[in-house]
This record gives structure tokens, sequence and C-alpha cells, in this order.
């Protein structure tokens, strides 16, 4: 039987950028990601969503005033992360 | 030396660059022209937007001795096509040209350049507002500022309109 260690699939990239890069020391990372589909006996969970991997980063301040881009589109705090995914999350914005 | 700008075949008429080093708004400009001349797309109205580097801080006023602008390659590019497209349709324009700096700029040099071609001057100053207004915000970029005393910061939004 295999190890369920390794019942893991293509993992979230994670990306920070600017003040949010700075404060975490880092700009890129791997979140490894369980695929149900691949594990049928492991009860399904709640699919991750940025706003989970958020709060677990405990990164300073709130989640209100970052945005969050799937696979570089805008997209909901609460939208469910597929494997793979490349998920950023942007402070405010200042171009032009 | 100054390259002509790359159109858009999915959309005609739109060009956009981004710069890692100085450009010169006015050369781009006149080379945008010269493409459009030559595709007989020259427009009766046309609407410019140059922004460039204040030189002192935003909050304080001390003087800036650059300001960084990072950004998100790939999204930037895709959104700057995006909001193009939506204000160039929503306006019914015929030509848009975006360049815009990235990296670190020096007070007085250009990081943005807006130019709008439509037939009548209407369209052609709402869409280079409403565009300007939307790559300030939804196209994403960052500034920080670098300031003579040696301090640094990251700026939390734009500049009033």
């Amino acid at each position: 039987m295999a190890d369920p260690s390794s019942y893991t699939t293509a993992p979230i990239r994670l990306r920070l950028f600017a003040a949010l890069r700075e404060q975490a020391g880092w700009s890129e990372r791997d979140w490894p990601i369980r695929d149900h589909a691949i594990q049928p006996n492991h009860p399904p969970t709640e699919p991750l969503t940025p706003r989970q991997i958020w709060m677990t980063l405990q990164l300073e301040g709130s989640l209100d005033t970052v945005r969050v881009a799937i696979n570089q589109q805008f997209a909901a705090a609460d939208m469910p992360l597929q494997p793979g995914d490349e998920l950023a999350f942007l402070p405010p914005i200042s171009g032009g | 030396m100054e390259r002509t700008p790359e159109l858009n075949l999915a959309m005609p008429n739109l060009a956009i660059a981004l710069h890692t080093e100085r450009f010169d708004p006015m050369a781009r400009l006149g080379a945008w022209h010269k493409l459009l001349e030559q595709r007989t797309s020259n427009s009766a109205a046309e609407s410019l937007f140059i922004g460039r580097v204040r030189p002192t801080a935003s909050d304080d006023g001390i003087a800036l001795e650059a300001l960084e602008l990072e950004h998100y390659p790939g999204m930037t590019e895709a959104q700057l096509e995006a909001l193009a497209r939506a204000s160039c349709q929503h306006h019914g324009v015929s030509s848009c040209l975006i360049e815009h700096r990235i990296g670190r700029v020096l007070p007085d040099e250009a990081i943005v350049l807006v130019a709008i071609g439509a037939d009548r001057r209407g369209p052609a100053q709402r869409c280079c507002q409403e565009l300007l207004e939307a790559l300030k915000h939804e196209a994403p970029f960052w500034k920080r500022e670098w300031r003579t005393d040696g301090s640094r910061r990251w700026l939390s939004g734009n500049t009033p309109l």
C-alpha cells in the first residue's frame, strides 16, 4: 500500500509581490495539495481556497486589502483551488 | 535605438510595450504614427497622456532618488491588453498605444504613455482617461519610492485624480 504522503498531486504555486514579498521573505513557493480523486478512501474535505492559505501564512494585514489572482487572473478569495494552480497575493496596486 | 511598436494582431491598431529602460515617449509616438500611417489608420482625433516621475516623495516631499516599478510578468501584459480592449470597444476608438516602464525610473523620466486615436475628440479623450485610470488600478504594478535620505517605501495606492 502506498504511503499516504504520496497521495499528493501538483502543488499550488504561491507567489507574493512587492511589500508582501518583502514581509514574507520569499517570492515563490509550492503549497502541497491533496487530490481526493486519487485517494478515494479518504473522506472529502472542503476545497482549498486562497483565503485558507492566506490565514495559514499569517502575514500582516487583512485579506480585505489584498487582491487574489489565480493563474494570473483576478479571483475571489473563496474560489476553490485546483492542483497546479498559480496563486498570487497582490498588495494594493499603483501603476501608471 | 527606438524599436517600432509591435501591433497586436488580434486587435488591429493596438500595441502594448513594457520598457525596462528609459524610453522617449515622443520618439515612441513618432514611430507609432508612422506605423499607423503605413496602415492608413491615422485618426482625426488623438488623445495623449504621458506620466513622469515626480521629483519628490508623495507624502512628505523628501527628494526622490528613484521610483521602482515592480510588476507581475505575464499577468501585467494580459491585463493591459484586456483593459485596452474593453475601453477601446466601449468608446469605439480606432487605435490604442500603451507604453509602460518597469524597474528603476528616475525623476522626470516617463513612466507611462497612452495614445488613443478616434474619429472624434470625445471618444478619444474619454477612452484615454478611462484606460489610464483602469491601468492604474487594475494592472499589477507596484511603486516603491527610493528617497535621498536613504529610506524606501512601497506606495499603497495612486495619487488623486
